[in-house]
């Protein structure tokens, strides 16, 4: 950091109440926290969460310090920053969609899986919250690497965004490498098919591609582990698709909700419906060889097994849920 | 095969020289061609002037009788117009081609320079480009469809002449003084598009002549990747330069930016190096590893250090090309005279000279 100009500087007790001002306001705000749950008997101002922002305001701040002198990945993925952002996706997945998960020691703690989920919800929150179901609750805390769809790589924002937290394109030769780098991939076959789909479809699998997920994960000999993610179809009830405005901005819809876009930016903030997420056991596929590959018939039923799981994973979770917002 | 006749065209530019300068201790007789005078004297070189865009380069290749030759008149970052790219880059390799094929020919090695450009950059590409991912039914502009199209020409020689397999070597963006890429990367506010920090691979000038010069003295056919190792993000490359980036550029409309950036910041970004300065491209270079058993010295960050601690450095006056270019015809008037003079030398009389050249 630059020093200070030399000629005008703040009177030192002034300098020393600038240094001393945070932790000032942390005691003051912890005397408060303790005083509240004395007089209603319960916890108003949870201390771990407030200092859980200051975490998070900190690390900002010696990540800006890093300057050029950091690496990334040959994808552009950058682990610190990334991991500095879980704070705000933990909270998103704790507090505000309390989400369950089950089955996620069904994820490897090593080597390479590829990880298959339903897709919906028209902006890809699905795909975080597995992100973070997998940093937060796995014994082995990893960064699953999702494939997202080309048309957001050509997105200002959301393609630094989403290549900086680790994303890559959805094409089979991405796939393929990362795989072979022994990472989680989490694909969603169903693509923009699934979050551009409207409320009334919700909960039912689109067409699961050419089963071209299938094939590479047989080529890359790894696991496959289908995912089924409840409460992402509410976040966005999807009423209308405007195809003409989609195609003159070149998205592949262009959703209209309850809230957008008729509150404007208020429109994008998902409802806080109830999700669970389940993992299922992993379909071995160590023992078919590359011939099978390009058998067709084999990866379509393969395709098939994989999709009935989903479905029918979702349709247990949902009699599990007791209401969307419960 | 051991190159024996060499001839390297486009010699006069930076890359050009620096091979023709490793190459001539190497090689016994070795030529050099282009339009414009040399930028180095070279004992061990002779000089002529050719315009690959003549079909007088092929005549030059069978009296010469090559056996071996760099075809380095290839523009890729060049200040001329687009029209007189596509005439040096198409026409001039066509005319190359032709002089190779031709029966009398003795050409059994031809390396080609091609670039990374020729992939284009996109958001529908995979992360990593890899050599078969050319698609040459691409609708593409600019120096891409030079480009595709100078590598479709040199592909259909390789499937006519069995006698020749030509090497393909697509270079990365180089950053070295006076590239567009590293003049644009130095500015002291460098606009970018605003929402984009793409990957960028970059290479160092060593690197590629290194690679160049591998490929003329080893057998290694085929098309081949060449760059650093890593990925540089476009926010660090400036970050190492000393400067700040001011994402400014509407990412929409990405000539209407070009255009600004000519008219404010004085630099001329090509449309190739836009597409990359949006979404970024990489290339993977694992063929050229196996097959070369050799990979660049400069990771992209590493070639990216490099430049900035050149720019740092003071720049020490060269004499000016005339001076050198009277050097040259000097050094080769006195060569040849040598030559005609000395017994042992006539059994190194060229079958042609400059002069018979020029009357042929």
């Amino acid at each position: 950091m630059a020093p200070p100009p030399q000629g005008f500087r703040l009177p030192k007790p002034i300098r020393r109440l600038q240094r001393q001002a945070p932790i000032y306001a942390l005691q003051t705000l912890s005397g408060l926290s303790t005083r509240l749950r004395d007089i209603t008997g319960r916890e108003v101002l949870d201390m771990n969460r407030i200092m859980e922002v200051v975490q998070f305001v900190y690390q900002q701040r010696e990540l800006a310090r890093r300057g050029a002198n950091y690496a990334v990945d040959d994808f552009g993925f950058d682990a610190q920053w990334t991991e500095s952002f879980i704070t705000v996706f933990k909270s998103l997945y704790r507090d505000y969609w309390r989400v369950e998960t089950v089955g996620v020691e069904h994820v490897p703690p090593t080597g390479r899986a590829l990880l298959v989920a339903n897709h919906a919800g028209v902006l890809p929150w699905d795909g975080t919250m597995i992100k973070t179901a997998v940093y937060t609750e796995h014994s082995h805390p990893r960064h699953v690497r999702a494939l997202v769809a080309s048309q957001f790589m050509g997105m200002p924002v959301m393609s630094w965004f989403l290549r900086r937290t680790g994303q890559a394109v959805g094409h089979p030769d991405d796939t393929r490498r990362l795989l072979e780098r022994d990472e989680l991939v989490l694909v969603f076959p169903e693509g923009t098919r699934g979050t551009g789909k409207s409320f009334r479809d919700r909960y039912r699998l689109r067409r699961f591609g050419r089963g071209g997920f299938v094939a590479t994960a047989i080529r890359a000999r790894a696991p496959i582990i289908p995912v089924s993610v409840v409460g992402s179809e509410e976040i966005y009830p999807m009423v209308g698709d405007l195809r003409p405005v989609a195609r003159l901005l070149g998205l592949p819809y262009f959703p209209v909700t309850p809230f957008w876009p008729w509150l404007g930016p208020l429109g994008m903030i998902p409802l806080p419906s109830k999700w669970r997420i389940q993992f299922h056991a992993p379909i071995d596929v160590s023992d078919l060889s590359f011939k099978d590959a390009d058998d067709q018939h084999q990866v379509m039923a393969l395709a098939d097994e994989v999709r009935d799981t989903i479905q029918r994973g979702i349709y247990d979770n949902l009699k599990l849920r007791r209401g969307v917002f419960l | 095969m051991t190159p024996k006749r060499v001839l390297v065209t486009g010699v006069s530019n930076p890359l050009g020289a620096e091979v023709a300068r490793r190459l001539s201790p190497q090689v016994p007789y070795l030529f050099g061609c282009d339009i414009a005078d040399p930028i180095s004297a070279l004992e061990g070189m002779d000089f002529v002037h050719a315009d690959t865009r003549l079909s007088v380069i092929g005549k030059l290749i069978r009296q010469l009788k090559i056996d071996t030759l760099v075809h380095l008149a290839v523009l890729i970052d060049s200040p001329h117009d687009s029209r007189s790219v596509h005439e040096t880059n198409v026409i001039g390799t066509m005319n190359v081609l032709v002089g190779c094929a031709a029966p009398s020919s003795a050409v059994r090695r031809l390396v080609v320079k091609s670039s990374q450009a020729v992939y284009g950059a996109g958001p529908n590409d995979p992360s990593f480009f890899s050599e078969d991912m050319v698609n040459f039914d691409k609708v593409a502009s600019g120096l891409t469809r030079d480009l595709l199209e100078m590598e479709q020409l040199v592909s259909e020689y390789t499937l006519r002449n069995e006698s020749c397999d030509p090497t393909v070597l697509r270079l990365g963006l180089r950053v070295s003084e006076g590239t567009s890429l590293a003049r644009y990367l130095s500015l002291p506010i460098v606009p970018t598009f605003a929402g984009f920090d793409p990957r960028l691979q970059l290479m160092h000038e060593d690197d590629a002549v290194e690679a160049i010069v591998r490929a003329t003295m080893g057998h290694h056919p085929g098309v081949f990747n060449v760059a650093g190792d890593g990925v540089v993000l476009l926010s660090q490359a400036i970050g190492v330069m000393g400067g700040s980036p001011a994402p400014i550029l509407p990412p929409y409309g990405r000539w209407l930016a070009r255009l600004a950036l000519r008219m404010f910041a004085g630099i001329d970004l090509p449309a190739h190096l836009a597409d990359i300065m949006a979404f970024g491209s990489v290339m993977d270079c694992s063929r050229l590893e196996s097959s070369f058993a050799w990979k660049p010295s400069y990771s992209s960050r590493q070639a990216m250090d490099a430049l900035a601690v050149g720019k740092q450095i003071e720049l020490i006056e060269a004499p000016s090309p005339p001076q050198e270019y009277e050097l040259q015809v000097y050094l080769q008037q006195r060569r040849r005279r040598e030559r005609h003079l000395s017994p042992s030398g006539a059994a190194r009389h060229l079958p042609i000279n400059g002069e018979e050249f020029q009357k042929n």
